[in-house]
């Protein structure tokens, strides 16, 4: 029953896509009021439709319908509420269905932009055309390769061993689901990162649809970038949070010691955030000089099909993560689809770009319009470096069958002096005028903050720290804090004066003048107090393995750690067990810690809990590696000032907010903020 | 204070501080280098999913680990290590993948997206006057 009605959502999506297809092309070709009332309906059934899937699955998953195969397969009535909530994106079937209501409720604000511009919107009905493809897409893979409501026709004790497409098949439930992947079930954050990363993947398909759009049209001009940047900037900021959270998720559960590993799955979703970042700069490019117009369709286009590569990479099973669960029949297909993707896409672009596309040229490279250039380059050579290092392995085991590896050492290598580079760029390009900047200009304006960050720098040295990564990380991320301060002091002391009011206000009138050009600041600002984080705790952190006996101690970065004992205790969902270890300084405790290794239901593989004292000079992390009668082995790490990493993260995302909510203080009506109608 | 004695002071101040970080780059670590560590992350645990044997729990990765540490111990360089491993688990075994044979176009494509991008950017530059460029 649930299954059925979960289809028949599925199906009303794939019937309203055609229709948003059809609609979207005459809204297209002759936008009137009658075309964009047109729209209203498949809009309503995109909507509708994906509502209904959505909540059939997690009402089969809530109320154990074991005869739905993925819930047998994913759930168990022993899940506690808040994971089984979540196991409905918890494996392939269930995050297509997320990702279509993902995808819907962005088609619905698409929608409720064009109905609001009326009868001249060309460049809006070919959004919607485009994005109506896109949903027939997703839709039709949820009623073909990887439908979530297929019915279980033969049950296993626990669990579904066959399943059906056809929703009237005589159904089968197990008496027990197997419950999600144990890794899946073990952190609170897993409720969250998948839906923050796919609402910035998805968003990416907005900006991709208008850029379309533009090129079928061929409407030149900074129209489609200008109405897009909303959700361009609103996808980024989503995937940022996305990712830092898959970071601090990494951190708290897997156990080894770090948050990132260049993981092909990682760098999927690492991908389209470096080209994401690249076309958030260059459209700023594009808008204020009119520069860069073909480059900023070809980000756009990047972006899209590597969330859709991303989506391949981490769904099909070509690589073996946590990620990919089992060998689907959605691999080949997604591959086909990013195939035509990128072949319509850049067969369009090239047919089209003499059209759109005419840029004057760069007066110098010395000026804001050159560090954009810089951050450009640096950003997709980064993109470049991790699609080649991600992909090649597959390539070379795909045509010749032998492996090779790239990893960590690989990227690390040439990420970070990238990483050096775009840290420089992002202190002095905000700072630099545009067309063309003399030397004097913009050295008094970061004459102090170098003097500043060598004092930081000095200071390390002083203390004994002096390994050349963490001294060039301390030089370039204190730059670009104190370039942002100091730029905003001298802002805000120019305010103060002219309107005779105190700093404090000044300094946040100046903030509210141009919310967008702050925004970009507060995630600079983000982003250097990460790079700090990523430099303090990976070059001054300190690693141990020790193996305690009961009341046995050992020193680790002054603290000792000390194992009281062991403890092992039956959970509904699954088996505990784990040790008490005091965490201690100078005779005094600081925190009893439990690290514990988890068995779960019908699993014979035990997983790793992490436990971390947490506080402002850094995190104790301690990680159980194995439990004997007598003595237990723990991996000890002390990582100072890593909350940096998190914190930095966070506020690097969560800046759109100011650029996205805050409103400027103006006394004309704020026009200018919304989208514009005058192309006409 | 007048502004010119404050601007010296400035700069002797700042010389200083360049001068500490400078001699900071010169005297290099102070963390003694980890050799067993650095080897073990860039050997893959064959029996693990994409992780490095410094990283992985499973007990292979511990035993290789071992037999890492065995070797810095016994004075042999990073290149013999490396290359003991590589006989015995195949190329597929190197995260760091070496400059050269079938991993050589891994290090030359981003080189070549660099240099086509700097292209690009010098090439739409509008050049200030063409007379004083040419002569090599």
């Amino acid at each position: 029953m649930t299954a059925t009605i979960g289809l028949l959502g599925v199906l009303l999506v794939v019937a309203s896509s055609l229709g948003l297809i059809v609609q979207g092309y005459r809204a297209m070709r002759e936008p009137s009021r009658a075309t964009a009332g047109h729209l209203k309906r498949p809009v309503g059934g995109i909507v509708a439709g994906s509502v209904i899937a959505m909540l059939a699955l997690e009402i089969g998953i809530l109320g154990d319908d074991f005869s739905i195969e993925y819930i047998a397969n994913n759930s168990a009535s022993t899940t506690p509420l808040i994971f089984k909530i979540a196991s409905a994106w918890a494996a392939l079937e269930g995050s297509i269905v997320l990702w279509g209501l993902i995808l819907a409720v962005y088609v619905y604000t698409v929608y409720r932009q064009v109905a609001r511009l009326g009868r001249y919107d060309h460049l809006g009905g070919g959004a919607l055309l485009v994005l109506g493809v896109i949903c027939l897409f997703f839709f039709g893979l949820m009623l073909t390769v990887s439908n979530p409501f297929r019915v279980c026709v033969e049950a296993s004790t626990v669990g579904c061993s066959v399943g059906t497409n056809l929703p009237w098949a005589e159904s089968a439930a197990a008496l027990e689901g197997t419950g999600p992947n144990p890794l899946l079930q073990n952190h609170i954050l897993m409720a969250v990162h998948p839906p923050m990363l796919y609402l910035g993947y998805v968003g990416m398909a907005v900006p991709f649809a208008f850029a379309m759009s533009a090129l079928m049209l061929g409407a030149s001009g900074t129209e489609w970038l200008k109405r897009t940047r909303g959700w361009t900037l609103v996808a980024w900021g989503f995937l940022t949070i996305g990712i830092v959270l898959g970071g601090l998720w990494s951190y708290e559960v897997l156990g080894w010691g770090g948050y990132w590993a260049w993981d092909p799955v990682e760098n999927a979703s690492f991908l389209p955030w470096l080209t994401a970042t690249a076309f958030l700069h260059s459209s700023v490019v594009q808008e204020r000089r009119g520069m860069l117009q073909a480059w900023n369709f070809v980000l756009v286009i990047a972006t899209f099909a590597l969330t859709i590569l991303g989506t391949f990479l981490t769904r099909s099973g070509v690589i073996a993560s946590v990620h990919s669960f089992t060998q689907s029949a959605i691999g080949p297909v997604l591959l086909w689809f990013l195939m035509v993707v990128l072949v319509a896409s850049f067969g369009l672009f090239a047919t089209r770009v003499h059209v759109v596309a005419s840029s004057p040229r760069l007066d110098s490279l010395a000026s804001r319009e050159g560090a954009f250039l810089l951050n450009n380059l640096l950003l997709t050579v980064f993109a470049s470096v991790v699609l080649v290092g991600t992909l090649y392995p597959m390539f070379v085991e795909a045509f010749s069958g032998d492996q090779v590896g790239v990893g960590r050492p690989f990227f690390d290598r040439l990420a970070i002096p990238l990483s050096f580079g775009l840290l420089l760029a992002v202190g002095i390009g905000p700072v630099t005028p545009y067309r063309s900047a003399r030397a004097p200009v913009v050295w008094e304006r970061i004459r102090m903050p170098v003097q500043l960050a060598l004092g930081a720098a000095a200071l390390a040295v002083v203390l004994s720290y002096r390994s050349p990564f963490l001294l060039l990380g301390i030089l370039t991320s204190t730059f670009v804090v104190f370039v942002i301060l100091r730029n905003l002091y001298h802002s805000a002391k120019k305010v103060a004066q002219k309107r005779e009011v105190p700093l404090p206000g000044a300094v946040l009138r100046t903030m509210r003048n141009d919310p967008g050009y702050w925004g970009g600041q507060i995630s600079h600002f983000g982003v250097a107090l990460l790079a700090l984080g990523i430099a303090l705790s990976a070059n001054m952190s300190v690693e141990a393995e020790v193996v305690l006996a009961p009341g046995e101690s050992a020193n680790v970065a002054g603290y000792d750690i000390t194992y009281v004992e062991q403890f092992s205790r039956q959970e509904p969902n699954r088996f505990v067990i784990g040790a008490e270890v005091d965490v201690s300084r100078d005779g005094r405790l600081i925190s009893r810690q439990e690290p514990r290794l988890n068995r779960y239901g019908t699993s014979t593989q035990s997983i790793a809990t992490p436990a971390v004292d947490e506080s402002w000079s850094g995190d104790m992390y301690l990680s159980l590696k194995s439990v004997g009668p007598q003595s237990v082995t723990l991996g000890v790490w002390w990582f100072p000032f890593i909350w940096l990493v998190w914190v930095g993260g966070l506020v690097t995302g969560l800046a759109v907010l100011w650029s996205r909510l805050v409103r400027k203080p103006s006394r004309e009506p704020a026009h200018a903020a919304r989208a514009t109608s005058d192309d006409t | 204070m007048t502004p010119d004695v404050r601007k010296v002071i400035r700069w002797i101040v700042t010389t200083v501080l360049a001068g500490i970080v400078v001699a900071g780059f010169v005297m290099g670590d102070t963390r003694p280098e980890d050799r067993v560590a650095s080897l073990g992350a860039s050997i893959k645990c064959p029996v693990c999913q994409g992780e490095a044997i410094v990283d992985s729990p499973s007990p292979t990765a511990k035993a290789m680990m071992d037999v890492v540490e065995e070797k810095v111990a016994a004075g042999e360089t990073d290149q013999q290590i490396i290359a003991y491993f590589q006989s015995r688990f195949g190329e597929g075994i190197l995260l760091d993948p070496p400059f050269g044979g079938r991993t050589l176009l891994v290090w030359i494509l981003p080189v070549l997206a660099a240099g086509g991008g700097v292209w690009m950017i010098l090439s739409r530059r509008r050049v200030p006057d063409a007379t004083q460029t040419g002569s090599p």
